[in-house]
């Protein structure tokens, strides 16, 4: 166990090492803070908390989805994972090494996306919980993307259409009564997500009160977890 | 044996890569795999490092079958693959000291392997601004790191210019020397003849012929010697067939005339050996 934790904690920090001069993925952990100052201060129209709201949702798609496939498919890419799985980490230890680094950033920007929406109070307790869990799913989706694509720049061939798919969906179902949209957004965890912040933002809330939500968020993690166990199995890393 | 394959063999959906290779290795030997690209050297090495499971025959090391053991048996192994496989934006440090947590072996041979092959002052040096050179040597310190007991180099001096690769070699040679058992595959036979204590000729996926570099060149020797002798007309260059009986007396007689300057055998090189065996260009 010690050894696991270990190698784990060696991948997390050779990981944070190399972000700070990874430009491309910096890029990412600005945009979600830059699109929620500019429409929380910039656009006074804007309906309470929808900024705060997409700004989130932005978060847990792009960063949660986007930076765990760009590892892994550089790691592809430039051969460093065949050294990399001839010594002591096995590709689990890999896959959570990965996982870790974006789960702890995301809760990160979004704790600075919360100060500058001006959230408080028991609201901040179910935000962050629903963050979490959905970055989970959202990591996960990631990692099936780096699986499937042979070099970076097909991360944004197959990633694209899910991460926009996965944002668009729910905001704009709020705004069209089509039920083919409504169809779509019950299909898509970060639907769920989106409505749970919602209501956080409105009132104040007990974890109960969005427990349905929270459950499909859960359902969707093991989902996309056996997924990836299975596309694993079958394609290898 | 520390290295054992037999009838390995190894097919890719368009292509056979190896057709079913044996050979062994003892414990603190230097073996060289030579031969043209697309021989099948690179697809050796990762059958017995477990990164591809061969699709005929057996793989051991240290008398444990290879794929089933695959974990236990990284620890002992290092790897300096032909690819220059580093985290560009890292330095050199970085990548080494991440390697040595991996694998949890101290810090304690870094710097020591990095003065050795010349690098100290480049270890906090970002890779992307190494010559390629420069990254050769960081991949083989950093196969080095955890002390492994066999070396599989894949073209280990591939593009490095005459000091570099004598850096390396005599590297190579100290670790030998230190009980390492080196596997290394080349198509660069002065540096397999000058390390190797046996090579094998590896040619269209099967080995063409094994054994020790001196003993190759016997075997395929033509039987003649090289004599420089004083003329009238200076010194002249003769070619003898060694086995004649004539020869020892013409030897003998210049001898005594004292116009022998140098009498030398006429071996192949491991090139021309190459070519006669397979018909084929050592490229």
């Amino acid at each position: 166990m010690n050894s696991r934790l270990r190698i784990i904690s060696a991948i997390l920090f050779k990981e944070f090492k190399d972000l700070k001069k990874n430009i491309n993925l910096l890029v990412i952990y600005f945009l979600p803070v830059l699109f929620t100052l500019t429409f929380t201060y910039l656009v006074p129209d804007m309906p309470r908390g929808f900024a705060i709201n997409s700004g989130l949702l932005f978060l847990v798609v792009m960063m949660g989805m986007y930076v765990p496939s760009m590892l892994i498919a550089e790691e592809k890419e430039k051969k460093t994972l065949e050294v990399l799985l001839l010594s002591p980490a096995g590709a689990a230890d890999i896959f959570i090494g990965k996982g870790l680094l974006t789960f702890i950033s995301i809760l990160i920007v979004s704790f600075f996306l919360v100060l500058i929406a001006g959230l408080e109070g028991s609201t901040l307790f179910i935000i962050f919980l629903a963050t979490a869990l959905i970055s989970i799913f959202s990591i996960f989706v990631g990692m099936t993307v780096g699986l499937l694509s042979p070099d970076q720049r097909s991360t944004g061939t197959i990633g694209l259409p899910i991460y926009m798919l996965l944002i668009l969906v729910p905001q704009l179902s709020t705004m069209s009564g089509q039920r083919i949209m409504n169809v779509l957004a019950a299909l898509m965890p970060t639907t769920y997500y989106f409505h749970i912040q919602e209501k956080a933002i409105a009132q104040a809330l007990n974890p109960g009160d969005v427990m349905p939500e929270m459950g499909v968020i859960v359902f969707s993690i093991f989902i996309v977890f056996f997924a990836l166990v299975l596309l694993y199995r079958k394609k290898g890393i | 044996m520390l290295i054992r394959t037999d009838n390995l063999k190894k097919k890719y959906s368009s292509k056979e890569a190896l057709k079913g290779i044996s050979f062994s290795i003892e414990a603190g030997e230097i073996f060289s795999l030579l031969g043209p690209n697309g021989a099948g050297k690179t697809t050796t090495i990762k059958l017995l490092t477990g990164q591809l499971k061969p699709t005929g025959g057996r793989a051991e090391i240290m008398g444990r079958e290879v794929i089933s053991n695959r974990q236990n048996l990284r620890p002992h192994m290092g790897v300096m693959p032909e690819e220059t496989n580093l985290y560009e934006r890292l330095t050199v440090r970085d990548n080494l000291e991440f390697f040595c947590r991996l694998y949890d072996s101290g810090y304690k041979r870094l710097e020591e392997y990095l003065k050795i092959v010349g690098m100290l002052a480049e270890a906090d040096t970002p890779v992307k601004r190494l010559s390629r050179g420069m990254k050769q040597k960081v991949l083989l310190v950093r196969a080095l790191l955890h002390d492994p007991e066999v070396l599989f180099l894949d073209e280990p001096t591939s593009g490095l210019d005459p000091a570099s690769a004598a850096d390396i070699h005599g590297l190579l040679e100290k670790l030998n020397e230190e009980g390492i058992t080196i596997l290394l595959t080349s198509h660069d036979m002065e540096e397999v003849e000058r390390l190797s204590d046996r090579i094998a000729f590896l040619h269209n996926g099967r080995i063409s012929a094994l054994g020790r570099p001196k003993a190759l060149k016997l075997n395929h020797s033509p039987g003649q010697i090289e004599v420089l002798v004083e003329t009238s007309d200076g010194l002249v260059e003769r070619r003898l067939d060694m086995n004649s009986p004539s020869t020892a007396e013409k030897i003998s007689s210049w001898l005594e005339e004292s116009r022998l300057v140098s009498i030398h055998s006429c071996e192949p090189t491991l090139a021309e050996i190459f070519v006669e065996i397979t018909g084929s260009e050592l490229r």
